[in-house]
């Protein structure tokens, strides 16, 4: 990944720094303080509240924050496994689960205890440690990631100064797991899947990390909260719109995002109809378990990323008002790409191998260089963001669109059905 | 380069064309039959002409069965079950007697003065012995001769939806099920029935009545389905 060679080989960048990152304790300890000074002493008898510690109170208040974050992102893959279920359905005219609970909204728990509870079995012909090791890589790696990722202004769990970097290089682990239980499962369908995963995750890293770079050019900054500040004057702040080139790098990253969670049309690692359940076909009860909530984190993930860097983040749509601000319309944005993700698997048959390292190779990683020396050159044009450079990059984008819509409707126009001879 | 170029055209129009056909696919209205729930006849769709003579479910008109068990002996699969009274002779579960059913939902019960046949296309009924009790709520109350008043109204035939005779009972079927989970749907007892009031329904809810309990198959037609209206 030559773009953070790069990085690690500029002056300004500090190796102990970023590596024992200098995360500010002090605000977090002075707002979790405040929160026992102003609500809970009032509340506690005057006996009590003159031999309260202080101090320990503080610590366990910010234990109780980061056990109510630790709880709720595993909860994300819950409701995503059912809006997946749900949103497939409507997509065929279908309901969905609708037995287990109203509207069928317990149906992922119930399928949880269900996973539970069933046999787990481990090959005896395989090699067993790696075996029993890989799901827990795979799921440590994939909710590593949320560490970094500001879900609001001051809800995440750690501002590192290398946020994105850190983001790329644990997710970069997870296709550890997967080659380790391919491999351990001592079963060519999980063999095959797992290097299929390998070559495509290998692969698609490199496009992502290009994509990521170009934002990283105008930004100056590998921190996410860093990232996000950058975005605060509004809709057309955000980084898609900053410049052409970031607009086309947001497509390129959003479908590289897509090919690295491995979701279709790039679920080649999985692939149903060809190799069972690739990687984790020998798995069962709660280590496939984990396996499903780390696919669906990861796709929460690589959505909320996107958003980060691309769609302003926790900032509005507005400056000065609250909308598509703030956590909700964090949310709100994570949840239209997610349903982008969907839609978009409902609506594309899977590639083949050969097509999706053409894709990756010849389309993806060219145009990505591109971006690159184009973000570059608008950089040297524009060295600051004003009005007039949004204002001609938006422009640009949307002669762009109107022309390639004109082409692309006289090119393919729709052919007269054959007639019956 | 033009052939490029024109690669990632197609490729980006070919998967917008696809995304705008399988979104108008998300706004269609479902498909799916929430089967025990809700069934086809309910919704009014899909609902299919039955043909005549179609074996249904059983069904008794239990006001017309004379309790002869004709039924219930040809029945190979034993899935009826009747049990009669016999009053003693020269007993009766009630006199002779009309219901007279107004427009505004009441019910008056007593007695037409004259000939009841001919009241029916008559100007005004006149009631004789009007009973206290009213609605149907007080169906079996109506075997017991209490609450008889010597009241006597009369009705213009505009306020009457209907008139009803019922005559005196001298034999009732206490019980008269039929079990729809043990019946093979042979139709030999509707053959036998010398009243044919013992039916299989050729309609949609005659064919499809599935539950969940198994005792729920047992269908009741019996002395209390016998005074409803």
């Amino acid at each position: 990944m030559s773009d953070f060679r790069v990085m690690l080989a500029s002056p300004n960048f500090n190796v102990s720094e970023s590596f024992f990152p200098n995360i500010n304790l002090q605000d977090g300890l002075n707002w979790a303080e405040e929160f026992i000074q102003n609500v809970v002493l009032p509340r506690l008898p005057e006996a009590v509240a003159s031999h309260f510690p202080v101090e320990l109170g503080t610590v366990l208040v910010m234990f109780g924050c980061a056990g109510i974050f630790v709880a709720v992102v595993p909860l994300l893959p819950l409701v995503l496994v059912l809006a997946e279920r749900k949103v497939a359905a409507r997509f065929q005219n279908r309901t969905g689960p609708m037995r287990v609970g109203p509207w069928g909204v317990l149906q992922t728990l119930a399928d949880g205890v269900k996973l539970l509870f069933k046999e787990d079995y481990i090959p005896p012909q395989g090699d067993k440690f790696l075996f029993l090791l890989a799901p827990y890589v795979i799921f440590a790696c994939s909710f590593a990631v949320f560490a970094a990722i500001p879900f609001g202004q001051n809800i995440l769990v750690s501002d590192f100064n290398i946020g994105i970097f850190y983001i790329m290089a644990i997710s970069s682990v997870i296709v550890m797991g997967v080659i380790m239980a391919g491999w351990s499962s001592n079963s060519k369908w999980s063999l095959l899947g797992s290097l299929r995963s390998a070559a495509q995750i290998v692969s698609y890293e490199i496009p992502l990390g290009l994509s990521i770079l170009t934002v990283i050019m105008l930004v100056e900054s590998l921190s996410m909260s860093e990232i996000v500040a950058s975005q605060s004057n509004g809709v057309f702040s955000w980084l898609i719109f900053r410049t052409p080139f970031t607009f086309i790098a947001f497509f390129i990253f959003f479908i590289s995002g897509i090919a690295e969670v491995n979701r279709t049309p790039f679920d080649l690692p999985e692939a149903e109809s060809e190799i069972v359940a690739g990687f984790h076909t020998e798995y069962s009860g709660m280590r496939f378990a984990l396996f499903f909530i780390a696919e669906y984190a990861n796709m929460f993930a690589v959505s909320a990323i996107a958003v980060t860097l691309f769609l302003g983040g926790w900032e509005g749509a507005l400056p000065g008002y609250d909308i598509l601000g703030g956590l909700p319309g964090f949310v709100i944005k994570t949840s239209a790409l997610v349903f982008l993700m969907m839609w978009l698997r409902w609506t594309l048959p899977r590639l083949r191998v050969d097509q999706l390292m053409n894709l990756c190779w010849k389309y993806f990683i060219p145009i990505a260089f591109f971006n690159i020396l184009g973000t570059g050159i608008w950089g040297l044009i524009f060295p600051e963001d004003t009005l007039v450079s949004t204002g001609i990059s938006c422009a640009i984008i949307y002669i762009g669109l109107i022309t390639a819509y004109k082409i692309a409707g006289r090119t393919f126009a729709e052919r007269p059905a054959p007639q019956p001879s | 380069m033009d052939k490029y170029i024109r690669n990632i055209y197609r490729g980006v129009y070919t998967v917008l064309v696809g995304m705008r056909l399988t979104i108008r696919q998300f706004f269609e209205p479902n498909v799916t039959h929430q089967y025990p729930y809700e069934h086809d006849y309910e919704k009014k769709r899909n609902v299919r002409e039955i043909p005549k003579g179609y074996r249904g479910q059983l069904y008794n008109r239990i006001e017309d069965c004379i309790g002869c068990k004709k039924c219930e002996m040809i029945c190979p699969v034993d899935c009826i079950t009747i049990t009669g009274t016999k009053l003693p002779k020269g007993e009766q579960l009630w006199d002779s007697m009309n219901i007279v059913h107004l427009k505004d939902g009441r019910e008056v019960i007593g007695i037409i003065e004259g000939d009841d046949k001919k009241a029916r296309s008559a100007d005004s009924v006149t009631l004789t012995n009007i009973t206290s009790r009213q609605g149907p709520q007080e169906v079996i109350d109506r075997l017991e001769p209490s609450g008889v008043e010597s009241r006597t109204e009369t009705f213009a035939s505009d306020e009457i939806s209907r008139v009803v005779t019922r005559n005196p009972v001298v034999f009732y079927l206490d019980q008269f099920d039929i079990d729809m989970s043990l019946c093979m749907y042979c139709g030999l007892c509707t053959e036998v029935c010398p009243t044919e009031c013992l039916i299989m329904k050729d309609t949609l809810e005659g064919i499809e009545y599935s539950k969940f309990d198994r005792s729920d198959l047992i269908f009741k037609f019996d002395k209390q389905e016998m005074y409803k209206e």
